[in-house]
């Protein structure tokens, strides 16, 4: 192994919550939220989604880190900064625990 | 010099004419509204309604030779420019050709609208020819994105798509368009929905008092900066911030010409091949003032090490890149030219660490004469540079392609302007330099553009050259040529173990006779005595010239932070 390769060993980080976003009604709404999740370290648990009469969607999804330094309210963030997402917000209290 | 941007009210306006119009009227005419002038594109089956319409438009189109060709030139041309670019491609192959382009404005925040053509509505989904699913594909690198479903939606999702591509912070937007939506003929305009989100940036003025609080209280304050200041259009705040305090500043390569090099408050880029008194500073500031940055790995070396001492103020319209990768003690978001304008905290309390960074600048001052004496008999390529971008009788827009010329670029040329150092930083893209000089050109036509390649890059996107001979865009061309793909070479040799692989190319073809053969101007420098004639002849060039230099296949770019590693642990020859 090179020093490169050394170097760059991964370690998980143990950040799990839940999330509601609101999504507007658009061209692969959930695809966009649920992307974004997947994309910036996360593996998404548990999804609910819903329509309300005002023809956005509450979403609701669970989900946990899959390593590296991660941050729910940077993913909050990154998410408020799709144009589907009217807003994404941590709902209870995030756990940090030690995974397996 | 930006467009002027669509208003959240005017976002509203219902578009008025009754007229029948067909879905690729609707569009040509709505990006023309948008006060585009410039589209650069390449036909094909889905797109052809379009192609039909173009024609009758105001629209001056460019037909690059290869679509990712099209998407730099878009990209090159809205950052020479602040406007927004457009391109334009088929579907299928000519927008899978645009996902490299589309990635590089997404990673770089480049606004630039990509239309593409789709299969029939009806197709879709079937695996019809020419089908793919450019909207899916590309939901990772863009900002927004739309398949148009109806033509009456056209106007609306055009004007909101070359806003969304231009605020905040800007990036790529995609329209997939059907065909049969583009031939779709229509008299409705349908109301879009306008954008709810967006309200008008404030400047937190409890965050500004409490940041001058941290500056007056500071002894060693550094501000760390990236290409939001020229993209936020705060170059001229920023510069007056620096006057008012006398605060250091080092540079990302995006932030590069923010300050100019000569600046007496600038210590340079900082990073994996950052300069001395730039990564000293870093470490050893007290607080961070981080203005348009976003802490970019590149950036920052191994990132627990990196400015271990300091509080940090984080300055950035885009409030996802605060706290994402450094804990910040203090943000500003918003707008961030509108924040420099605010912060008057007086002149900084740092003499002492002024005068330190001061004297470093100028220990660590490169020395380009020992330097060249110091390395094999051939052309220097640091010093050619350093001596072509003095030459140039006024500033230049300088773009480059990825790899070691690509740091020498960074490292050795002067930047006044951040607008004039075009260079593929968040993606790194091979192939970029040619085709973001023709669109730099084309939408600069007033500026001096000169492109500084590799070898191996210049492979990658070489038949653009057909289109500098086409529309006679005289791009001056300087062609890096070390036989290798060099910055990986330079990697095998100090990671590897020189273990050697796929680096090679010493079989290049003779670069100015392929030059003349695009029936451009080309010639070949060798040695040292011939640079200053060469560097005389490419900048008389009236049209597109190209220079091929060969230079030392073992040359490596200096200094070099290994990845992973603090900024502190710089290599050095
Ligand atoms: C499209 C693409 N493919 C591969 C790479 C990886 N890469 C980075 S630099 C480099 C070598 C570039 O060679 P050249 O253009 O000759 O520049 P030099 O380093 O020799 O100056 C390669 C292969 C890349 N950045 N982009
Ligand atoms: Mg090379």
């Amino acid at each position: 192994m090179t020093q490169l390769q050394r170097d760059r060993t991964f370690t998980s980080s143990g950040v799990s919550g839940t999330l509601k976003i609101v999504l507007h009604d658009v061209s692969g709404t959930l695809i966009r939220a649920l992307g974004t999740i997947e994309r910036r370290g996360y593996d998404y648990r548990d999804v609910h989604c819903t329509q309300r009469v005002d023809g956005d969607f509450d979403l609701l999804v669970h989900i946990e880190d899959v390593g590296g330094p991660r941050n729910l309210d940077t993913l909050c963030r990154q998410l408020e900064r799709l144009y589907n997402v009217v807003s994404a917000e941590k709902v209870g209290r995030r756990k940090r625990a030690e995974r397996a | 010099m930006n467009q002027p941007l669509s208003t959240i009210t005017e976002l509203e306006s219902i578009h008025t004419d009754r007229e029948p119009k067909s879905g690729a009227q609707l569009l040509l005419e709505s990006i023309e509204a948008q006060g585009v002038d410039t589209v650069f594109g390449y036909p094909g089956g889905a797109i052809m309604p379009v192609y039909d319409v173009l024609p009758r438009t105001g629209l001056r189109h460019i037909l690059c030779r290869h679509e990712q060709g099209c998407g730099m030139a878009a990209i090159g041309y809205a950052r020479a420019t602040g406007r927004t670019g457009t391109a334009f491609a088929t579907s299928g192959p000519g927008a899978t050709n645009f996902v490299t382009a589309i990635a590089d404005a997404f990673l770089d925040s480049v606004p630039v609208v990509f239309v593409t053509g789709q299969v029939p509505t009806d197709l879709m989904g079937t695996d019809a020819f020419q089908e793919v699913d450019i909207f899916g594909i590309t939901l990772p690198i863009v900002k927004h994105s739309y398949i148009a479903r109806d033509p009456a939606d056209l106007p609306g999702m055009v004007e909101e798509a070359y806003f969304i591509a231009a605020e905040g912070r800007p990036g790529p937007v995609l329209i997939d368009l059907p065909k049969d939506v583009a031939n779709a003929v229509t008299t409705d305009r349908h109301k879009w929905r306008p954008y709810p989100k967006i309200k008008p940036a404030t400047v937190r003025s409890s965050h500004i008092s409490g940041a001058e609080s941290m500056i007056r209280a500071a002894r060693k304050p550094l501000f760390y900066i990236g290409g939001g200041i020229g993209q936020g259009d705060g170059v001229q705040e920023f510069r007056d911030l620096v006057e008012r305090t006398g605060i250091p500043v080092v540079s990302t390569l995006k932030g590069l010409g923010s300050l100019p090099n000569d600046h007496p408050h600038y210590l340079g880029m900082l990073g994996m091949h950052g300069l001395k008194a730039a990564n000293y500073a870093v470490q050893e500031c007290d607080l961070l003032i981080v203005a348009g940055a976003r802490f970019d790995d590149r950036a920052t070396g191994k990132l627990d090490t990196f400015a271990p001492d300091a509080r940090v103020i984080h300055v950035d319209v885009d409030r996802a890149e605060i706290n994402k990768l450094r804990k910040a003690d203090l943000y500003l978001d918003g707008s961030l030219k509108k924040n420099l304008a605010a912060l008057t905290p007086g002149r900084a309390d740092c003499g002492d660490w002024r005068e330190l960074c001061h004297a470093r600048r100028t220990q660590y001052e490169w020395d380009y004469q020992s330097a060249q004496d110091a390395v094999a008999p051939g052309i220097y390529a640091p010093k050619l540079l350093y001596d072509l971008s003095r030459k140039v009788p006024e500033s230049a827009i300088i773009t480059c392609d990825v790899g070691q010329h690509q740091m020498w670029v960074a490292q050795h040329c002067y930047f006044d302007d951040p607008r004039d150092h075009i260079t593929s930083g968040g993606l790194g893209t091979m192939g970029f330099g040619l085709p973001a000089a023709l669109g730099a050109k084309i939408g600069a036509s007033h500026r001096t553009v000169i492109t500084v390649s590799g070898d191996g890059s210049f492979m990658m996107n070489i038949q653009e050259l057909a289109t500098l001979f086409r529309y006679d865009v005289p791009v001056k061309i300087v062609l890096l040529d070390n036989s290798a793909l060099g910055m990986v070479r330079q990697w095998q040799e100090v990671f590897f173990d020189k273990n050697f692989s796929e680096v090679n190319l010493d079989d290049n073809p003779d670069f100015a006779r392929v030059a003349q053969a695009f029936q451009i101007e080309g010639f070949s420098i060798r040695t040292r005595d011939e640079v200053e004639a060469g560097i005389d002849r490419l900048l008389a060039a009236e049209g597109p010239i190209l220079m091929h230099v060969k230079i030392d296949p073992n040359e490596n770019v200096w200094p070099l932070v290994p990845p992973g590693r603090s900024n502190a642990d710089m290599m050095e020859r």
